[in-house]
């Protein structure tokens, strides 16, 4: 961590990127990134990520001696001006800079490290392969077997909702490596080559009509020994671990962006409309809007309080599950209130841009996408029984002994 | 952890140890009181004051802690009269006559308030009083409603229109200036009254021109409420947590089931929030951040919601004891829907948030 900033340093650093901003952030990126086919937004986010990398921006959040280094507050300044220049979000990158990472950091080996956080900077993509049909909420109750047959690993079975899986180089994958355990000390965490033999990619397309989460299925795909992350059948427990360490990091910048979102919205507002009336001429819209903004103000703060307190080790068991469940909430409260208050023109909208933010000013298209908020990384259902249960120690939930589910 | 916390640990600590046996949860669901005596031996009063006059030279930071932890308690106490004096004595320029008093209250030798509108109408509105000169003489006359800590107070220090230069802060004698008559409210933890002046003559060596305007103290007086409120959604949040955990139906703890749990998530979730908006308000206040008022509104408005929340969830999750007089629990209701009307409703303060938006904004 470097020395605590001065105001002026900051205020040097947001000239910095802003003036960078100015000079490099696409124009026009936003129309033209609007129902292109997929092979250009790849090619769009690949280019946009080597510039940030250029900058020395594209992981602010990892440790100095892999390129990253940059305090909390820096970083928050860095996300307020991206945000504010509408700078295209790393989305295809989203899961190798944060969830990747996070588990190599955490968890992995000095070889795991050395091989993919450099190559995560050259280009490398990665999704993560948790969920299955059978396992959503339940996680723990995955069935992708991986068999150990000397020195390697034979893997079969179903992923699901696999983000970017068709674009990706590598899958965090969770595989039950002990079927005879209890369900949560059965599971292995591995590194698995998404170009290994057995490996197929099929696409689902979403109720927002895109096509970016994937079924992966996997017939005898064979993972190196070297490729385990932690101990093997302690896979579910260094999933726990990398998966609440990554997330205050993400909300940093999802947090800024959301505050972005919230400008355009009170601008939208502020334009008189087909009868000249202004949206913000209304009591009702103004006391929303104010609300809105009070609880995006608690959630930065909230953001920015969870990052510094990970960095001095002092959070809490259901910190991260706080954020992620008011951060996810609001945006859905939010959006929805935008596509109300936007009225049926809103509804014209049937594209956004991709590489926007979740708040891309498509405001029923944003709205609807909000679930993807609330439901995966754990649902709100989830998150709150979380907070429950580790945050205040309230009891669990009797388990019942499902026949065959090895039910711990 | 920084000098800093681990003072505002101390504060809390001591002062949670100190206040507890006030607590409704505590007395039977009586009012516990910690009188004006007790607040000055902590050295609460003038926490903020300089020590030139008999403070401790903090800051508001350290007021909010205390403040906090009378709400957690929910204990009967001058506090908000004093700190609201307090302040109010603090933004006015020193003379004779504003040091004394000033030291007088700090020590706690003074029972003192401010007379400044406590609804909707003190966010930025024109005084409910004003003074007339006349040749060397100057009447007062107004009234304000609502005013904590009046109907005991010595001094109440009423924010008057001065027709030559704006907003005054004029020192007045209940019985010899003004009137004050009490006001019983619901919450039996709460003292207000209503302040009363029909042109009795005022101490022209007692009027000070308050050149911030009113918006500082009213700002202090949201903010105080908005710590009051953190506490007791804090306070209701514990007792049912540990309800939850140790009531028994159906065979398990009422705690273990999803919707209890998720209850208590969510209270904790907008606990959180709150928490934030004041601290930073806090800090904002404490720091003599020239433009606190935008912080201010986002933390009242939050956080004395998240308390009406709170402790309503809490009476709901306490079933049938939480809703006898001897649980205690009642209190807190009753206070967080005081203080969600106190210093500005979350509804006028975010009108006072969304004044900002748009090309026209004001």
């Amino acid at each position: 961590m470097s020395a605590p900033e001065s105001p002026a340093d900051l205020e040097e650093f947001r000239a910095e990127v802003a003036a960078w901003c100015r000079a490099h952030v696409p124009a026009g990126w936003r129309s033209d990134q609007t129902g292109v086919p997929e092979a250009d937004f790849v090619a769009f986010q690949k280019d946009w990520f080597q510039q940030l990398r250029g900058a020395g921006w594209a992981v602010p959040h990892w440790p100095a001696e892999w390129g990253g280094g940059m305090s909390v507050p820096r970083q928050v300044v860095l996300y307020q001006e991206l945000a504010a220049h509408d700078a295209p979000r790393l989305v295809l990158a989203f899961v190798s800079i944060h969830h990747a990472a996070s588990t190599l950091l955490v968890a992995g080996t000095d070889d795991q490290r050395a091989r993919h956080l450099p190559a995560i900077l050259d280009g490398e993509i990665w999704c993560q392969g948790f969920s299955e049909p059978e396992a959503g909420s339940d996680l723990a109750s995955l069935r992708t077997t991986a068999r150990r047959d000397g020195d390697r690993y034979v893997v079969n079975g179903q992923k699901l909702w696999a983000s970017g899986a068709r674009h990706a180089d590598w899958c965090l994958l969770l595989a039950r490596s002990d079927t005879d355990a209890p369900k949560r000390k059965g599971i292995s965490y591995f590194l698995m080559d998404m170009r290994s033999p057995g490996v197929d990619v099929r696409p689902i397309r979403n109720a927002l009509g895109d096509a970016h989460f994937c079924e992966v299925f996997l017939d005898d795909v064979e993972i190196p020994e070297a490729n385990l992350v932690g101990p093997e059948n302690a896979g579910w427990q260094v999933a726990q671990a990398t998966l609440s360490a990554e997330r205050g990091m993400t909300m940093l910048e999802l947090a800024e962006r959301l505050a972005a979102g919230f400008r355009w919205l009170v601008a939208e507002c502020d334009r008189p409309g087909e009868s000249g009336i202004r949206a913000l001429d209304d009591p009702i819209v103004g006391d929303g809007l104010a609300r809105f903004e009070t609880e995006l103000t608690g959630l930065r703060s909230v953001c920015r309080d969870l990052v510094e307190r990970a960095d001095a080790g002092e959070v809490g068991p259901a910190d991260a599950s706080i954020v992620k469940l008011y951060y996810s909430e609001l945006l859905q409260r939010m959006t929805g209130f935008a596509a109300e208050v936007a009225g049926l023109d809103a509804h014209t909208k049937r594209a956004k841009p991709l590489s926007s933010g979740w708040e891309s000013g498509a405001w029923v298209l944003d709205f609807i996408g909000s679930w993807e908020w609330t439901i995966p990384g754990g649902s709100s259902e989830i998150q709150r029984t979380i907070i429950g249960e580790r945050g205040l120690g309230l009891p669990r939930e009797p388990v019942l002994a499902e026949p065959g589910s090895g039910a711990s | 952890m920084s000098d800093l916390a681990e003072f505002h640990d101390e504060l809390r600590s001591v002062a949670r140890d100190l206040l507890a046996p006030a607590s409704p949860l505590v007395t039977g669901g009586e009012p516990g009181r910690v009188d004006l005596s007790q607040l000055a031996k902590a050295g609460w009063l003038g926490l903020d004051v300089p020590a030139a006059y008999g403070g401790s030279g903090a800051t508001f930071a350290e007021v909010a802690v205390v403040l906090e932890e009378i709400g957690r308690s929910a204990a009967a106490t001058p506090m908000l009269g004093a700190v609201l004096a307090v302040g109010a004595l603090g933004s006015v320029e020193p003379s004779t006559a504003r040091d004394q008093l000033l030291t007088a209250v700090a020590e706690g030798e003074v029972r003192a308030t401010v007379a400044v509108a406590a609804g909707d109408e003190g966010l930025g509105a024109r005084p409910g009083c004003a003074i007339e000169r006349d040749g060397g003489s100057v009447r007062l006359s107004g009234r304000v409603r609502f005013v904590p800590d009046a109907p005991e107070a010595e001094r109440v220090l009423v924010v008057a229109d001065d027709p030559s230069s704006g907003p005054v802060l004029v020192e007045a004698t209940p019985g010899v200036h003004v009137e004050v008559r009490p006001l019983p409210v619901v919450d039996a933890t709460r003292s207000l009254g209503e302040v009363v002046a029909t042109g009795a003559a005022v101490e022209p060596t007692r009027i000070w021109p308050l050149a911030a305007g009113l918006g500082p103290l009213a700002d202090r007086a949201a903010l105080a409420i908005a710590a009051d409120a953190v506490g007791v959604a804090g306070a209701a949040l514990d007792a049912t947590v540990a309800y939850a955990a140790e009531r028994r139906q159906f065979g398990r703890p009422i705690g273990s089931f999803q919707a209890v749990k998720h209850a208590c998530a969510d209270v904790t979730v907008g606990l959180t929030i709150s928490r934030r908006l004041v601290a930073d308000a806090v800090a904002a206040v404490a720091g003599g951040s020239p433009d606190v008022g935008v912080a201010v509104s986002m933390a009242k408005a939050h956080a004395v919601e998240t308390a009406v929340a709170a402790t309503g969830s809490a009476l709901q999750l306490h079933g049938g004891i939480g809703y006898t007089w001897e649980h205690g629990l009642h209190v807190f209701v009753k206070r967080a829907a005081l203080d969600r009307s106190l210093f500005g409703s979350p509804a006028a303060h975010r009108a006072r948030l969304a004044r900002r938006y748009g090309a026209t904004a004001s």
